[in-house]
């Protein structure tokens, strides 16, 4: 008895292991050139708007006063 | 017997279709796809403050979406609320358990979520006069690794017990489970829409996730070791990970594989944390070894440091205006860098 509930569930977890596969293996996919070439300009476009890459002016930069937190 | 033998065979059918799929796409490399673009300045950010406070390791931190608030937490069993422009401390929430591993705003920054080895995530309230805890999630069999906000009322958390779960806070619930990794899951990341998200775990795997119907969508195999940090790109097409494995790798979603994996030369730490700035460009990651690498998301190339932590670089965190990268360490110290 407990060999044939061992193997029901190994044939359950097969069945879905099988359907989860099924779903993985049928999506559209997308050649890396242009999903790449999509990244690239994407960030390039963003690039300008970007603080850490531009450099925050002295005038703009919140944290432009060197402080330093100590609690006692 | 029969039965599983032909769902075995057929298994293995489906992975090899898989993998003929994605060989099938891949026509070309992301250096390669980038190899017309200029490279990256090479910043030396400078250390703008330090946040001394905690007085045991910091585990995580996270900004809130007025990007000048920051929540850290810490196995001294606190949770501090920091005001980063002015450089003081603007909250303190004592834990129940100290062994914190995540921290998470709500969208409002009215709600804190901590979660860690006590398998429950706290949700306390912060806006009033003294913080009030108004849930505890208890359900996961398992560590807390990770926790974030969709809204005010609803929360996604990574579990040691190998799911994540979507809670209902109205209720104190847990509304759906994902479950398919076989491995701790250790970080998540949602969507801008919030219809999926994506999640690392030890099992060395990244999945993509339907929030609502809890369907596995998509796994990303490519990591040696556990997977510590998980980001997506700005153009929400792609996503970034951090691991034991001492790599980080991009992973492009409609391409369904890895794309770029960035390695240092001679790999001895691993990944604890990444953070990527406003464009994507700059890839923020904390190691084991003490420091945050800066690397060129595109090129693959290292293109700074940031050094100054006294022990591990646990967490690091971007604000969503981009204008600083922080980090925290298990020296308990965290430290704004622009």
């Amino acid at each position: 008895m407990e060999g044939k509930v061992c193997s029901g569930n190994n044939v359950l977890q097969a069945r879905k292991a099988v359907e989860q596969l099924r779903v993985e293996a049928n999506i559209e996919r997308v050649k890396i050139s242009v999903a790449a070439a999509q990244l690239v300009q994407y960030c390039q476009e963003h690039i300008r708007s970007d603080p850490l890459i531009t450099g925050i002016a002295t005038s703009a930069n919140p944290f432009k006063d060197k402080k330093s937190c100590v609690l006692i | 017997m029969g039965e599983l033998d032909v769902l075995k065979k057929e298994a293995e059918t489906l992975k090899t279709q898989i993998e003929t799929a994605r060989k099938a796409v891949n026509d070309t490399t992301m250096e390669a796809a980038s190899s017309g673009v200029a490279p990256a300045p090479r910043i030396q950010p400078k250390a703008r403050r330090t946040l001394k406070g905690h007085t045991a390791k910091i585990y995580a931190l996270y900004w809130a979406l007025d990007n000048k608030l920051m929540v850290s937490g810490s196995q001294d069993g606190k949770l501090l609320v920091w005001d980063t422009h002015a450089g003081i401390l603007a909250n303190c929430v004592p834990l129940k358990s100290a062994w914190v591993m995540t921290v998470s705003f709500s969208p409002s920054a009215g709600l804190v979520a901590s979660g860690g080895l006590d398998n429950m995530c706290t949700i306390v309230n912060i806006s009033g006069e003294k913080p009030k805890t108004m849930r505890e999630l208890d359900g996961h069999d398992g560590y807390v690794a990770c926790s974030r906000f969709l809204s005010e009322t609803s929360i996604l958390t990574a579990s040691g017990d190998q799911t994540c779960g979507l809670w209902d806070l109205e209720t104190g619930k847990q509304k759906q489970s994902f479950l398919n990794h076989v491995g701790d899951c250790m970080c998540v990341a949602l969507a801008e829409d919030q219809n999926t998200f994506i999640s690392g775990a030890c099992d060395s795997q990244a999945k993509l996730w339907d929030i609502r119907d809890g369907q596995c969508k998509q796994s990303f195999i490519g990591h040696t070791g556990d997977i510590n940090a998980i980001s997506y790109m700005p153009n929400g097409q792609a996503f970034i990970t951090g691991s034991d494995d001492c790599t980080l790798r991009m992973f492009d979603m409609r391409a369904d594989q890895e794309v770029m994996c960035y390695q240092n030369a001679q790999p001895t730490a691993g990944v604890t944390s990444l953070s990527l700035s406003l464009s994507g460009r700059l890839l923020f990651a904390g190691y084991d070894d003490f420091n945050c690498n800066i690397w060129d998301s595109l090129k693959g190339e290292k293109i700074g440091v940031l050094s100054g932590h006294d022990n591990r670089v646990s967490c690091t965190g971007i604000p969503s205006d981009g204008m600083c990268v922080s980090t925290g360490s298990w020296d308990s110290f965290l430290k704004i860098w622009n």
